[in-house]
């Protein structure tokens, strides 16, 4: 029985920034610790940076265990949950610093979620080059060159379950800015099938056998 | 060197040379040295300086991606992408569309950004409307534009006083 998660519509529910879930010190009324960075913290949280742990209340949020149950959002499936060996997420756009920014965010989202990420790299960029005439009719020899520069990042995380897979791409993908692509490229970990789990050259005498028995009463 | 001309009319043939040249100089010509072919595209040329002009109009467009940002924002121009006829053909549509039903408000160049799906337009308006027609008309053009692209269409509107100009050219 493995607690599949769907993915939930609002994209923060995914994860709230900084807090550790782990922790297990759940208050009854919804005041749990929360490790901030002075980086990533919020400025209207910024006064309280004198303490290591802030305790934050946050009103309306469910703690109760039990809700999970009646959550429809959290579904139970008999079915092993799905793995993936490497999630490779190429994205390309024409600018590059919002390549940059958009980096920063996956890279942390997947920290919050506890996603390992193997490697994050920069393929080249591609400039498509075109020269076209500058005027409607003759003078060949006055053009225009245009060029269309598209820039990649690539960023592969390794060793993630189905659901996890499924929540992080939901959530990158609800917040991709505009005029950025993204391709996927799964590698999934599949069990081998029955029938070749085991070597066959051990049944192998056995057939010799009996071909040279059919060999020797066809004499 | 004198400047190349393309002469039209009379054509200058060896033997009307001596006596008719006053007659040749009098015909019409086009100029056609490369000095004068000067870029004009996405310019404002510099007159006398009494023209106000606002910063994207102020920058030529191989500032693009340095001084300038994109004014349309979609993924079909990247690398291997398609679709970048139709989306370029929808712009056009929708600036001439806004330039008409908010005529003479624009204070700047439209952005239109596209997020999966939905069309999100960006306009500064200037304030020469009462709010109450601004608001109806951004309802209108959200409402009608979604019906006609058939995906959600979000205007989001700023307004502003004046025109804010950069420089004077």
């Amino acid at each position: 029985m493995v607690p599949v998660a769907h993915p939930a519509p609002e994209p923060w529910a995914a994860g709230c920034p900084g807090s550790r879930l782990a922790k297990g010190r759940w208050g009854g009324l919804g005041t749990f610790p929360v490790n901030y960075s002075s980086r990533d913290m919020p400025k209207q949280y910024r006064f309280l940076l004198n303490k290591d742990l802030l305790w934050v209340q946050f009103s309306g949020f469910h703690t109760d265990l039990h809700h999970h149950k009646d959550n429809s959002l959290i579904s139970i499936s008999d079915e092993p949950d799905t793995l993936y060996r490497k999630l490779s997420v190429l994205v390309k756009g024409h600018d590059k610093t919002v390549l940059d920014s958009y980096e920063y965010f996956a890279v942390l989202a997947a920290k919050e979620l506890g996603i390992s990420i193997e490697k994050i790299h920069e393929p080249p960029r591609k400039i498509e080059r075109f020269t076209l005439l500058k005027s409607i009719h003759i003078f060949k020899k006055h053009r225009v060159q245009y060029e269309m520069r598209t820039h990649y990042r690539c960023l592969e995380l390794k060793h993630l379950t189905g659901s996890t897979a499924d929540v992080y791409l939901e959530y990158i993908q609800r917040n991709l800015p505009e005029g950025v692509a993204m391709e996927i490229k799964k590698t999934k970990l599949e069990k081998l099938p029955e029938h070749i789990q085991k070597p066959i050259w051990d049944k192998l005498p056995s057939v010799e056998e009996t071909a040279t028995g059919a060999l020797e009463t066809g004499h | 060197m004198a400047a190349p001309l393309w002469r039209r009319g009379l054509t200058a043939a060896p033997w009307t040379r001596g006596s008719f040249s006053w007659l040749l100089s009098c015909s019409r010509a086009i100029q056609t040295t490369a000095v004068c072919h000067k870029n004009r595209a996405a310019r404002v040329r510099v007159g006398k300086g009494d023209k106000p002009v606002t910063y994207e109009q102020a920058h030529p467009p191989h500032y693009i991606a340095h001084r300038k940002g994109w004014l349309s924002l979609h993924t079909s121009n990247l690398d291997g992408e398609g679709g970048a006829a139709e989306r370029t053909v929808e712009d056009v549509f929708i600036r001439k569309f806004i330039y008409g039903t908010f005529h003479g408000c624009l204070a700047n160049e439209i952005v239109l950004k596209r997020r999966a799906n939905v069309l999100v337009v960006c306009a500064v308006f200037l304030q020469r409307l009462p709010p109450y027609k601004f608001y109806f008309l951004v309802g209108y053009t959200e409402t009608l534009l979604s019906f006609l692209y058939k995906c959600p269409v979000r205007l989001e509107v700023q307004t502003v006083p004046e025109k804010v100009i950069y420089k004077y050219l």
